[in-house]
Parts: C-alpha cells; sequence; structure tokens
C-alpha cells in the first residue's frame, strides 16, 4: 500500500493569486460565475491528495451548475480522501477575452490552479453544440486540443455525458471517452492511473527525447491510455483508425492496439436502488437554470419512444424504493438549504412510488416545494402534478404529444391519443391552469404535410376547450422543435428534412395556427442540422469542428452567439457538407462509424423497431406490457423486471388518513384516470385483512399484481368509500 | 405571518468567497443558510412568504465588507450562543458573524438610522502624490455636480454634501497586483453619508471625480461588470492620452454606521 499524505511530486503549482483574479473579475459579467465560494463546494490540499481530476463542463455556470450529473460525481470523487475533484465551466466571451489580454490561464473554481495542472479532465458532453467550448476551455487552460499535441505532462482529457454514444467527430480532441453511467468507472479510472503513476510528477531528465517542459509523469501516455482501455465502458479512440471509401462513405475500423477491444458497452452503476450519491449538492452564489435541489428517483426509461435517445439508451429501468429516495430527499435538503426539490427522471410520472414519496415529503418537511418534469400526456400527471403543488401557481402546464396526428405518433412511439391529449388538456384547465404548452416536433420520419397541419387541429381544439372553462384568459403556446436523428434510436438511419421542406412545414403551420390565444413558437432549424450532422457524424468532423473554433465559433448552443455560416465555411474548407451527414437516408447494410459503441440495446432490435414504426406499429412499454427483447439484459448483464403479468396496483398509504388502493397501471388505461385516482388521494380506505402491515415502509412496497380479481377487489373497494371506478 | 418572538441585529463581514453575490444573490444564500441551521425564522405575510430577514442596506457585488449590518426576526427565542452556532452551521464561505445582540422587537427599523459609511480601497494607475492633489480639490470645491444615470433619465446631484471624509495613503501592499508598479498604486479611503432621507453617497462616484480631476479615465464599476464601461473624462482631458484608466481593486465597506453612533459631528465634517 502506498503510504498516506498524497503524491511525492516535483510540480507543485501554486494558485493563482487573488491580485490577479480581481482584476479580471473586476471586468466581467456574473464574474460570481468563476469565483467560487459555493456551499458544498469542496477545497482539498493539493499537495497532500494522490490525484487531481477537474470537470470541466464545457457551457455556461448556470447550465452547468444545474446538471445532476456533476453534483453526483463531484461528491462521489471527493469523498475519496486521496481523491480531488475540481471544476470549470465555459467562459463566457468577455471573460475569454479578459483572460487573453491579461494573459492569465483558465483556472478551477476551487483552488485556481491552470486545467493544464490537473492529471484528468473530465469532461461532459451532454449537446453536441457544446463542442467548440471544449476547444475554448482546453486552450484557454494550456492543454493541448488534440491527442497528438499534447505533452507528456498534460492531463488525460477524458469525455463522457449523453453525446459520447458517438464521440467520433470528437476523437481527435478525446484521450478517452467513458461509456454510461460514471459512478463506478471514475473510481476505477482513478486507481487504475494512480496504481501505474500518472499522478507522480518527476523531473525531466536532463537531455531525454522528446521531454518537452521541466516535468513529466510517472508513465507515458500511451501507457496509460492502454490502461484505461482495459476498464469496460472505456474506450480510446486513438487505438482504432477509420477506413472510408472514395464516395466519402464510412467503411470501417481497424484496431491499432491489442488492447483495444472490438466492442464497447456502456457502463451501469451498480447500486442506484440502494445507494444515492450527490446529497451534498452544490449549491450557487448566483441563480442558475435549474435551481433547486434533485432527486433522481428513476434511471432508465420503458416508454420506447423511437426519436429518443436518452430513453432508448439508459436502460434498463431501475426505481428507488421509495424509503431511499425519501430519505435521500431529506438529507439533501437538509444539506444544502433549499426549500425546491425536482423528482427527477426521464419520466418521473411514470416511478411507481410518485405519489408516495411527494406525500410523505410534504408531511415530513411541510413547506418544501416539490418540482417534476412533467410532460407525460395523461390525466394522471395533472392530478400528480396538482396534488404536489395545492394551491400553488397556476401559470402553464406542460406537456408533450410530440407528433400532431395519431397515424404520426404511432410512428414514433409516442402512444397517446387525440381523446388522451383532450382530456389531459381539459382536466388540466378543470384544476385551474388557464394556458397550456405544447411540445411537437417537425420533421419526423414519415411526416407529411397533413400531419403537420394536425398539429394546428389539436393545437386549436385544446385551445377551444381552455377557452370554455376559461374564456378570453385561455392560453395555448405551441412549442415547434426540428426533429434531429439520434445515434443508437430506430430513427439513426433516417435522414432529417432539407431547409426548404422545413421551412415550407413551418409556413403552413404558421398559417393554419393563426387564432387569438394561440401562440407558436419556433427555433431555427440551422442549429439542428449542425446537430444532427455532429450528431450522425464520423472522425472527418474533428478538423471541421476545429476550423469552426479558430474562425470564432464560442457558445454554439446560444442563439446569440450561433453563427451557422462559420461552420459552414469550416466544413467547405474541409471538402464536406453538413446536410450530407444531416440529411441523408443511410441504408442499413452502411456500416455506421459509432456501430462499435453500444449502451444495451441490440442493433437488431433498433431495426426491428423501425420496421415497426414503418407500419405505424406501436411498441409496448415493457414495464406494463411484455418485453420487447431490445437485448439490454444480455449485453449489460442487468436483469430487468418486465410487467408481463399484466397491469399492477400498489397498496399504499395516502396522507394521514388511512390506506387506500392506488392503482398504477399503463398510462392510458382508462382505470388509472379520475375515480380510482380520486378516490386513492380523499377515501379512507381499509386495507383488506392480512394486507395490514406496519407504516412506513414494508407496505408501499407491496405490490399484488392485479389479475382480474384484484382488480374487481379494487374496484369494490373504491366502491365502498363512495369513489367512482372509471373515468 | 409567523408570529415575533426575538429580534437579533447581526454584525456580519464578508471576505473573498462571498464577494461576488449581487444583493439578491446574498437574500438567497442567506436563506438557504437559516434552513440549514434551522433557524426559527418568522415569516412575512403574503401569498409567498419570506423569512424575515432585513439587510441595513444592499452591499454591491463585488465589495468586501467588515462591518454590516442585518436585522432578523425569529419566531421562538434562541440564546445568544444558540444562534451563533447555528449561524456557523449554515452560514456559507465567506461570510462571518462578528457580533450580534438582541434587539427590541418594535425599535425602528434599521434602514433609517444609516447615517454614513467608510470605504477603503486601492486605485491602479494612479501615483499617490497625485491623488493627494485631487482629493485637496476635491475637498476645497463648495459643490461637485455629477450626473448619474436612473433608467432612460440623467439625474444632476452634487456628490460634494454626501462626501464626510476623504483621505489618499499608501496602498495596501496585499492588494498590489504582481507587475503593478508600486508607485502607480494608491490607497483611498473616504466617509460618505449614507442616508434614507439624505441621499448616498457612491465610493465609485467619488473615484470618478477624482479621475476627472486628474485628466484620467476610470473603470468606475466595481465588481459588477454589467456596467464597467470606462468612463472617460468629462471635461476637456488634457492628460488621459495614452494613460490606463484608475483601477479599483478590493473595494471595502469598513463600516455602517448608526446616526446614533456617530452622533452629530458629522453634519459638516471636512476632514483635512
Amino acid at each position: 500500500m502506498r503510504p498516506a499524505g498524497g503524491t511525492p511530486s516535483f510540480h507543485n503549482p501554486e494558485s493563482l493569486p487573488i491580485a490577479v483574479v480581481e482584476r479580471i473579475l473586476n471586468r466581467v459579467r456574473k464574474p460570481g460565475r468563476y469565483a467560487g465560494g459555493e456551499w458544498n463546494s469542496v477545497q482539498k490540499d493539493w499537495s497532500a491528495t494522490a490525484l487531481k481530476w477537474l470537470f470541466a463542463y464545457p457551457d455556461l455556470y448556470e447550465i452547468g451548475m444545474s446538471n445532476l450529473g456533476l453534483r453526483i460525481l463531484y461528491e462521489v470523487l471527493n469523498d475519496r480522501r486521496d481523491r480531488l475533484a475540481e471544476r470549470c465551466f465555459a467562459p463566457d466571451v468577455d471573460f475569454e477575452s479578459a483572460l487573453r489580454s491579461a494573459g492569465v490561464p483558465l483556472w478551477s473554481i476551487e483552488t485556481r490552479r491552470p486545467l493544464r495542472e490537473f492529471d484528468v479532465i473530465g469532461l461532459s458532453l451532454g449537446f453536441e453544440l457544446v463542442c467548440s467550448n471544449v476547444l475554448t476551455m482546453l486552450d484557454l487552460g494550456g492543454v493541448g486540443l488534440t491527442t497528438a499535441e499534447r505533452l507528456e505532462s498534460d492531463p488525460l482529457v477524458i469525455a463522457g455525458g449523453s453525446i459520447v454514444l458517438n464521440p467520433e467527430p470528437y476523437a481527435d480532441f478525446l484521450d478517452a471517452v467513458v461509456l454510461g453511467e460514471g459512478e463506478d468507472v471514475v473510481l476505477e479510472i482513478s486507481d487504475t492511473l494512480e496504481s501505474i503513476g500518472w499522478n507522480l510528477r518527476l523531473p525531466a531528465e536532463a537531455g531525454a527525447a522528446g521531454a518537452a517542459g521541466e516535468w513529466h509523469r510517472g508513465v507515458t501516455r500511451a501507457a496509460a491510455l492502454r490502461a484505461l482501455a482495459a476498464i469496460p465502458g472505456v474506450y480510446v479512440p486513438s487505438f482504432y483508425r477509420p477506413r472510408y471509401l472514395a464516395g466519402g462513405r464510412f467503411d470501417g475500423l481497424d484496431r491499432l492496439e491489442d488492447a483495444a477491444p472490438e466492442t464497447i458497452t456502456g457502463r451501469i452503476a451498480s447500486d442506484f436502488e440502494t445507494t444515492v450519491h450527490g446529497i451534498r449538492q452544490l449549491v450557487p452564489n448566483l441563480a442558475i437554470v435549474f435551481d433547486r435541489a434533485q432527486i433522481e428517483v428513476m434511471r432508465g426509461c420503458t416508454r420506447g419512444c423511437r426519436f429518443c435517445q436518452a430513453g432508448m439508451q439508459s436502460r434498463p429501468l431501475r426505481e428507488r424504493a421509495p424509503d431511499v429516495a425519501i430519505a435521500a430527499a431529506e438529507a439533501i435538503l437538509k444539506a444544502t438549504g433549499y426549500e425546491e426539490i425536482g423528482l427527477t427522471s426521464l419520466s418521473t410520472a411514470d416511478y411507481t412510488y410518485v405519489r408516495e414519496v411527494a406525500t410523505e415529503l410534504h408531511r415530513r418537511r411541510p413547506g418544501t416545494v416539490l418540482s417534476l418534469p412533467s410532460t407525460r400526456v395523461d390525466a394522471f400527471t395533472v392530478d400528480l402534478v396538482d396534488a404536489i403543488a395545492p394551491g400553488g401557481k397556476r401559470g402553464g402546464f406542460t406537456f408533450a404529444p410530440e407528433a400532431g396526428s395519431q397515424r404520426l405518433r404511432d410512428t414514433i412511439n409516442k402512444g397517446v391519443s387525440d381523446e388522451e391529449i383532450a382530456t389531459t388538456a381539459q382536466l388540466a384547465f378543470d384544476r385551474g391552469w388557464s394556458s397550456v404548452k405544447l411540445y411537437f416536433m417537425i420533421g419526423l420520419p414519415g411526416e407529411t404535410m397533413e400531419d403537420v397541419l394536425a398539429i394546428a387541429a389539436i393545437s386549436r381544439r385544446v385551445l377551444a376547450m381552455g377557452q370554455r372553462r376559461h374564456g378570453g384568459r385561455a392560453q395555448v403556446k405551441a412549442n415547434i422543435s426540428t426533429f434531429v436523428p439520434k445515434v443508437m434510436t430506430p430513427f439513426q438511419w433516417d435522414g432529417q428534412d432539407t431547409t426548404l421542406e422545413i421551412d415550407a412545414k413551418v409556413t403552413a403551420l404558421r398559417n393554419a395556427m393563426h387564432a387569438k390565444g394561440l401562440t407558436m413558437s419556433w427555433h431555427d432549424a440551422t442549429s439542428s442540422i449542425l446537430e444532427a450532422a455532429l450528431g450522425r457524424g464520423d472522425r472527418r468532423l474533428g478538423p471541421v469542428i476545429l476550423r469552426a473554433w479558430q474562425k470564432g465559433a464560442r457558445l454554439d448552443a446560444w442563439d446569440e452567439h450561433f453563427d451557422y455560416s462559420r461552420w459552414l465555411v469550416a466544413f467547405a474548407e474541409e471538402g464536406l457538407e453538413p446536410a450530407w451527414y444531416a440529411q441523408r437516408d443511410i441504408p442499413i447494410e452502411e456500416p455506421l462509424p459509432w456501430s462499435h459503441l453500444g449502451a444495451g440495446v441490440s442493433p437488431a432490435f433498433l431495426l426491428r423497431d423501425r420496421k415497426r414504426a414503418q407500419a405505424a406499429m406501436a411498441t409496448a412499454d415493457c414495464h406494463w406490457g411484455p418485453c420487447g427483447n431490445c437485448g439490454v439484459p444480455a449485453a449489460t448483464g442487468f436483469a430487468c423486471e418486465t410487467g408481463e403479468q399484466g397491469p399492477r396496483i400498489l397498496l399504499t398509504k395516502i396522507g394521514d388518513d388511512g390506506l387506500g388502493w392506488q392503482y398504477v397501471g399503463p398510462p392510458g388505461d382508462p382505470r388509472r384516470l379520475g375515480g380510482v385516482v380520486t378516490a386513492a388521494v380523499g377515501a379512507n380506505v381499509k386495507a383488506p385483512a392480512g394486507e395490514s402491515r406496519g407504516w412506513p415502509y414494508d407496505l408501499l412496497g407491496s405490490e399484488m399484481q392485479a389479475k382480474d380479481a384484484g382488480l374487481k377487489g379494487l374496484a369494490s373497494l373504491v366502491d365502498a368509500a363512495g369513489g367512482e371506478t372509471t373515468a | 405571518m409567523s408570529e415575533i418572538r426575538q429580534r437579533w441585529r447581526l454584525v456580519f463581514a464578508r471576505g473573498e468567497d462571498a464577494r461576488y453575490l449581487s444583493h439578491l444573490d446574498a437574500v438567497h444564500s442567506w436563506e438557504r443558510a437559516f434552513r440549514r441551521g434551522e433557524i426559527p425564522v418568522a415569516t412575512s405575510e403574503g401569498f409567498n412568504p419570506r423569512p424575515k430577514l432585513v439587510f441595513a442596506a444592499p452591499l454591491q457585488l463585488g465589495v468586501l465588507a467588515e462591518h454590516e449590518l442585518a436585522d432578523v426576526y425569529l419566531s421562538e427565542k434562541l440564546t445568544a450562543p444558540d444562534l451563533r452556532e447555528r449561524l456557523m452551521v449554515g452560514l456559507p464561505r465567506g461570510y462571518t458573524v462578528v457580533d450580534l445582540y438582541d434587539v427590541w422587537v418594535n425599535a425602528p427599523a434599521i434602514a433609517p438610522q444609516l447615517a454614513a459609511a467608510d470605504y477603503r480601497m486601492t486605485l491602479l494607475n494612479v501615483e499617490q502624490s497625485r491623488l493627494d492633489g485631487a482629493v485637496a480639490r476635491l475637498l476645497a470645491a463648495d459643490e461637485l455636480t455629477r450626473e448619474r444615470r436612473k433608467e432612460a433619465k440623467t439625474i444632476r446631484y452634487d456628490l460634494r454634501p454626501l462626501i464626510f471624509e476623504l483621505r489618499a495613503r499608501a496602498a495596501d501592499p496585499d492588494a498590489v497586483p504582481p507587475g503593478a508598479v508600486p508607485a502607480e498604486v494608491a490607497g483611498l479611503w473616504m466617509r460618505l453619508r449614507h442616508s434614507q432621507s439624505g441621499g448616498s453617497g457612491r465610493a465609485e462616484e467619488v473615484v470618478a471625480a477624482l479621475a476627472e480631476d486628474l485628466g484620467l479615465s476610470a473603470t468606475i464599476s466595481i465588481g459588477d461588470g454589467e456596467d464597467s464601461e470606462s468612463t472617460g473624462p468629462t471635461s476637456p482631458a488634457t492628460e488621459s492620452a495614452g494613460r490606463p484608466p484608475i483601477e479599483i481593486v478590493r473595494p471595502t465597506r469598513e463600516r455602517l454606521w448608526l446616526a446614533e453612533e456617530l452622533g452629530t459631528s458629522l453634519s459638516g465634517g471636512r476632514a483635512g
């Protein structure tokens, strides 16, 4: 065992002096973004800590600090005595220019050390358009931009996050890529690097060949990369070389190292259901986008919306037991001082225990504000949001039908009918919301003008319902975005509409949407083209990204900074076109640049599901319906529980009044609406004999497979309480 | 509204770690600190009840402080050591409680009692000898007309009566950035009127007036880059060409003064 007390180190960089830092901060907007001092931030003794990570989040502070992944991994590493993790966010343009004119490097927030002084830079890549920010940060931090340029003393640059499912466009800049969930693998990477001596800082031997700078590490970069490649879920791009055909098509990858595996599958955290990381969550000193505590109640999603990369690639579905979620939420609220906590997941209304967690949190900490991402279209969601914020503000109720026509919603597997949309909107209006916000996409595979105009029809129908309830106060806001085909979804082969097609659809839709009380917001499509091009891109895009950055591309995710012309020129100078990457239908027999990587769902399933899409056939949500054989258990070794035996009901305690049966069957099942739920909330229903186990928690999990008899039992219980059984 | 059982006056300091909070950020930060420390703060009336915490004077983003004042109203009584302990649990890095004392619940509100505020700072790109001259001229003037922008309007006002005391002095060595020419760094200390009824002087306006006297420009804003445009001299400049603007570093509000603490000595005070 290595003795405690950190790294024997030749090179111990000092923090930048306050007197230097303050002159820069005095010149910039929102200096608090770069100053640190936040509650729950951790400042460790640099020289006493063995391995030093810097989490570089390539977007502005307000976005990065809202990211739950950062809050989690920051704690996972800093909880280890011999590990240290600091933070850095993308500089706004004024801060960048202040740093450059002063000749000062970009510093870590905690101890104000330049990025180049760390052992590992962990990049969180959550959106294609942040790639230019990565270059800004590396450049300002004194780190070589490309893997080929980096010095032996430079940190390893390792990326994770949702867009690294296809990391090929960024491969030039990344020493390694972590696929999947980070909780376990950041520790494994740390241990591996320490064991081979990556953190040792030794004086450069006089006259040593290739020794650039005054120090080097205990092991070469090449050896460190070989060690990383042996860790499951870690991909080292430089160990592979792509082949292209004369016509420009990608033809496959050659492995250059024996250490490089043929395929790499994303990691799944080993203890999600039982252990909550990220309790002492960072609390910012200035307002951020999601300025609240967060408890992740569920990971994964089984709904199977075919456009949704997160839903397809985060399986298996894992739910936190209510006692785990409640205890963690309480601890997080206490540790942060926040009064608001978000119950987060990809679809929180699908979380089996959402109601009991909400009820119990309100009981234990009155005054706590709960929020949940509510985009699911069903009455349960309205009822839930209503129950979570009783008497709260009735601003806008938001949900996402995604497509206007039934046929197209079937194509994308957004299993919701016109009637359900209407019922949901009606309930929202009845419960006091006067404004409803609807999210739609245009340009979905197989879309016709008829489908586009159906967006206007359903929006007008919802508006009319609102007007009957609220008169002239009723508002419907339709938010329209452009479909972006995402890799590792059933739509990965489908090209995006051309700009002309999109423009025609938007114009037609705008004309059809003209009505008082109805507004349509539309986001310019050019950034979606770039998003699609990068998303489905290959390694030839690395030089394009570099050129665009050199031409001034900064903060491209922000409208006020995004300039598509820079990117067009950068593509053209490399002899490429964004349209070829974004708009082409890729033949299914063609090799894909990302096919050596995966997150569990099998390519065969994606192809099968694509065929069903073309036939406008739904694929069942396997949480409630039969298993769709997506391949996750085989690829990941994680079993999953499907609802093959049919819908389920839960015995649960609602409020302090007693017990109620709560039906948690599949969304869209009418038994989930109105009567049953209302009865469960309001009624004092006794548990049947033999089921009255002790509160609090053994009861919550007492799930019953509700075969016919069970549901009949439910109905009679509700009847006994004076409720109605169906809506 | 919860019942008020106790009112505490907090004297606190703000250091480097909390320096870049705006007033609103600071309010939110303190509210979270009270929840973390489980301090039973009374809440205000209304649809959206807020904890009853009243800062005597908002502190500008970027300004350090050594003796700020705030009143906090509690719904349950606490002893001084208990409250101090709970504040220490919850307050973020950068804030320290210097002192706290029990105030009669129905005593007058704190903000109208303010009379003055002391500031000190280091100025870069100006020699102390030149600054001495400018200070003397400024103090000798009967009137000092300045313009202040308020939304679209420009308001003319007389800065002179808002300055009780003003002194140039040697710079704080800690505040001098590496590479700065030591001869071109000076310290500045001032006591300004800070009064709800009689007006409040702004330290950066005093610096701008001094710079103008010297024919220099000044980066007048303290900390908050939102309006940190350099203001050129409004009078004909003879010297500013080629000279870097005066820059304020480590601006510190040393102390807020209540009228009763200062007595009547302020009214015509002109320190020399």
